[in-house]
């Protein structure tokens, strides 16, 4: 089929439901809508609870992002109480915030993206039998390395979160758990078998020769590695054309410390920086099956349609940063953060987001390495956070797949007003009023579709290729 | 059944050798609390009998049993799970897509009819027809219903299969529905817990592959192997808790010190999990051991049971009891009696050491 339309869905291997609806003409896709058929409504459930029970209920919109939803939560409470975290507690929020993207950029890249690689479809390339061999679903070589160096890696939250997923350590005042000497020793030595790992099977050599890549080509030169095996498909199928990006980047700024942070927030826009300013965000609602009026998130509502307007076709609202849909991830916040590769690569399509996470990958070891041994086991790690009874708070977190925000206001001492906004809710938007898609829709124009496939493999690499969190997304 | 061949030969054309094959028997024993004489039965079991297959379905949740299941210490996740056991139908980890995963999944259950286990991660929400959670254009109650129909027996994963968890929150937007509520024909197993433990998961499962039952279930439908036991019963900080001795604030001295964290909110005294003895990712801690209460994410209405930090009961001598027996669904009385005690000792305690305070001033 090369012309008409096509239903892709549901879709495997990414977190939670997607609908991705295509009309085609000549061969490729000409106008995409992309539905998240997902809908919970913790922001009203929210509503007239204790604000601590945000600490409790938003980490649980998502089994694979809970670190970083609990951590905008914290920072939310803290911010409404104009209350700062001790800063060690910050520093130890931030290591396992880091070891929870870190795992899912690694189980992105080895479990949800690269299996598409061993489809039939890719039966004559000269790669296949090594992708097969790497990344068959399941059973891949690859995947069970990625798997047990992940689960190993995590010993760190067990340590110093009791439990992952869904956490509870995190807190406005700073983290429960106040890690002794002998703690610290064991978190260094996760954190070098894991370096051990990257090194060994996923880059082929030392990350900081990854990360000094500055240029495309370099970068297509690199081949060593799973990382080295992608490359060498990334160059054969031209996957850097593939699902091109606007340009138009957006990063709250990752892991923040006494001097700023560790990935510098801002937005990035007709190539160059500019500082990160939301006043004038809206979520529209044209488009979602969400009644009232598009507002700052700030005074936003979630009050679902249950008619399901035929002009809407999503869940999941559209935000929009000076009227302009914006893309967020790992490798905007690697080209906001500056990072030559990533500004090479800014605007760039399949290849560029998953070589964003693997830059982000090798340049996030150096920063948990460095918490790690920050950790002063005499300093206090929590400044426990007064009761707020009334007030308004924002707190804004990069996730593993980018910008989350959440707004709080409490009044009489319980949430009067909640609004959430994550990564995936910026990506995969709906159109506005103005008639703009969504970063992803706009991406999958011009994907090629093969007569007869009915699960085009190119729309496939594009979506993923964005790290979706459906849950997350409209939650 | 004979076209579905044995565990033993699956394991085998994997390439795994018989002592390993051996070392996993003896593993499984030991995680499920057997003693050495099962391993050979255990042998025996998976050398003779058809492997069950597994179809693995997800409604609205957000994926943490599965994120949990996949990181258990157990061999099982990562030997078996990924290629033996081959779940023969689960969208998060296969490789197919679309509209051939659907059809995987009908075959499934054409071949299999009346053999497979359902594994449920989620739930359904009924409002609106169903329309909060769709699956191929479709809600997902009808998908459920649909593979429950021929199932041999069905698993519930976690607080929402179990009991609807926090979607089903106050004032619950979608209708959220734990799956014993959809479903009224089939055995189903609960396996409770935000998420359960990957150790649980795996030993439930191991269980039933091996021996071809279901675990023994308490009242609540709950395997009694993992849930027969409080957090409280074999927290590790249960000295300092008979000893009066409290956490007051985050991060004092007395939280250093491993104090209880009773005062703090934890509910570990009316929730039956074995987080406190199998321990989480890979058996390094629990939440208590990180200095957090425990918030009973294997009960029933969890959620809602006012705030996560509000002690279980005030210092009233007889609120632990009633408590304890309407969360807790077991008869608590002697427990309840020493919280109590303790507790009063524990304010009689600190009201000794203000009015020293005050005395030393």
């Amino acid at each position: 089929m090369t012309q008409g339309r096509l239903i892709v869905g549901p879709f495997n291997r990414v977190e939670g439901d997607l609908e991705v609806h295509l009309d085609l003409a000549d061969g490729a896709v000409a106008r995409a809508r992309v539905n998240a058929p997902l809908y919970r409504g913790f922001e009203r459930m929210l509503m007239g609870r204790p604000p601590s029970d945000a600490l409790t209920l938003t980490p649980r919109i998502c089994g694979i992002c809970s670190i970083s939803q609990s951590a905008a939560a914290a920072r939310a409470l803290a911010d409404a109480g104009g209350h700062a975290p001790a800063p060690q507690g910050a520093a130890m929020a931030a290591l396992i915030h880091a070891v929870e993207n870190v795992s899912d950029h690694l189980f992105h890249f080895n479990l949800f993206f690269m299996p598409d690689f061993t489809r039939p479809v890719y039966a004559d390339r000269p790669w296949h039998g090594q992708a097969v061999e790497r990344f068959t679903a399941q059973t891949g070589g690859a995947q069970r390395a990625a798997i047990g160096a992940r689960a190993a890696l995590m010993h760190i939250l067990g340590l110093m979160a009791g439990k992952w997923p869904h956490t509870l350590a995190i807190q406005p005042g700073g983290v429960t758990r106040a890690p002794g000497a002998s703690d610290k020793v064991r978190i260094l030595a996760s954190l070098t078998a894991f370096r051990r790992y990257l090194e060994g099977t996923v880059f082929g050599g030392p990350l900081e020769d990854f990360a000094a890549l500055s240029t495309r080509d370099a970068l297509l030169g690199w081949d060593r590695g799973d990382a080295g095996l992608f490359l060498r498909i990334a160059a054969d199928l031209d996957l850097d054309r593939l699902g091109r990006g606007a340009g138009r980047y957006l990063s709250f700024g990752a892991y923040p410390d006494a001097g700023g942070h560790a990935f510098a927030p801002g937005i990035w826009r007709d190539g160059a920086r500019a500082p990160l300013d939301l006043a004038d965000m809206v979520e529209d609602l044209s488009h979602a099956w969400m009644l009232g009026p598009a507002s700052h998130p700030a005074d936003g509502q979630t009050l679902p349609d249950e008619d399901m307007r035929a002009d809407a076709y999503s869940w999941c609202k559209a935000p929009r940063l000076a009227g302009a849909p914006m893309e967020t991830g790992a490798l905007a916040r690697q080209v906001i953060d500056g990072h030559p590769l990533a500004r090479d690569l800014a605007g760039g399509g399949v290849l560029a987001r998953v070589a964003g996470r693997l830059l982000e990958l090798a340049r996030s070891q150096a920063v948990m390495e460095d918490l790690a041994r920050g950790i002063d086991p005499a300093a206090p790690f929590m400044d426990p956070a007064p009761e707020v009874q009334d007030g308004h708070g924002v707190g804004l977190v990069e996730a593993a797949r980018g910008a989350l925000g959440h707004w709080v206001r409490i009044e009489k001492g319980r949430i009067a007003s909640y609004q959430i906004v994550a990564p995936t809710t910026w990506n995969f938007s709906p159109r506005d009023a103005q008639g703009q898609p969504g970063p992803l829709e706009a991406a999958l124009v011009g994907a090629p579709v093969q007569p007869g496939e009915t699960t085009p493999v190119s729309v496939q690499h594009i979506v993923r290729s964005f790290d979706p969190c459906m849950v997350c997304t409209v939650h | 059944m004979s076209e579905i061949e044995t565990f033993y030969e699956v394991m085998r054309r994997q390439g795994i050798t018989r002592r390993s094959f051996m070392k996993y028997c003896s593993l499984t024993a030991a995680a499920l609390g057997l003693g050495p004489s099962f391993v050979p039965k255990i042998a025996h079991a998976m050398e003779t009998k058809p492997r069950t297959p597994v179809i693995w379905v997800h409604g609205l949740e957000c994926t943490c049993c599965s994120e949990s299941f996949i990181r258990s210490a157990h061999p099982l996740a990562k030997d078996v799970v990924l290629s033996m056991i081959s779940l023969d139908y689960d969208d998060t980890l296969m490789a197919a897509a679309g509209h051939q995963a659907e059809a995987a999944l009908e075959d499934t259950i054409q071949k299999y009819r009346g053999n497979y286990i359902l594994a449920v991660e989620g739930n359904p929400p009924l409002n609106e027809d169903g329309m909060f959670c769709i699956v191929g254009g479709k809600p997902f109650v009808e998908q459920l219903r649909h593979a429950a129909k021929d199932a041999k027996a069905i698993i519930s994963w976690g607080a929402c299969a179990s009991y609807g968890c926090v979607q089903a929150a106050a004032p619950n937007p979608t209708q959220a529905t734990p799956v014993h509520k959809v479903i009224t024909d089939k055995p189903i197993i609960k396996v409770p817990g935000c998420p359960p433990i990957a150790e649980v998961m795996t030993g439930v499962i191991t269980y039933m592959l091996t021996f071809d039952r279901l675990p023994e279930l308490d009242r609540q439908g709950r395997p009694k192997m993992f849930y027969s036991q409080r957090i409280h019963d074999k927290c590790y900080r249960r000295p300092h808790f008979d000893a009066g001795q409290f956490v007051e604030n985050w991060d004092d001295d007395y939280a250093r010190k491993g104090y209880c964290l009773y005062k703090m909110g934890c509910k570990g005294p009316t929730t039956y999990n074995a987080c406190s003895t199998v321990r989480w990712n890979e058996g390094v801690s629990f939440p208590i051991q990180s200095g957090h209460g425990c918030i009973g994410c294997s009960e029933d209405g969890f959620w809602d049971q006012g705030g996560f930090y509000d002690r279980l009961t005030s210092i009233n001598a007889f609120g632990v009891e009633a408590n304890a027996d309407k969360v807790g669904f077991a008869a608590a009385g002697a427990v309840g009696a020493g919280i109590a005690a303790h507790i009063a000792a524990s304010a009689l305690k600190s009201a000794q050491r203000k009015k020293q305070e005050n005395e030393e001033v």
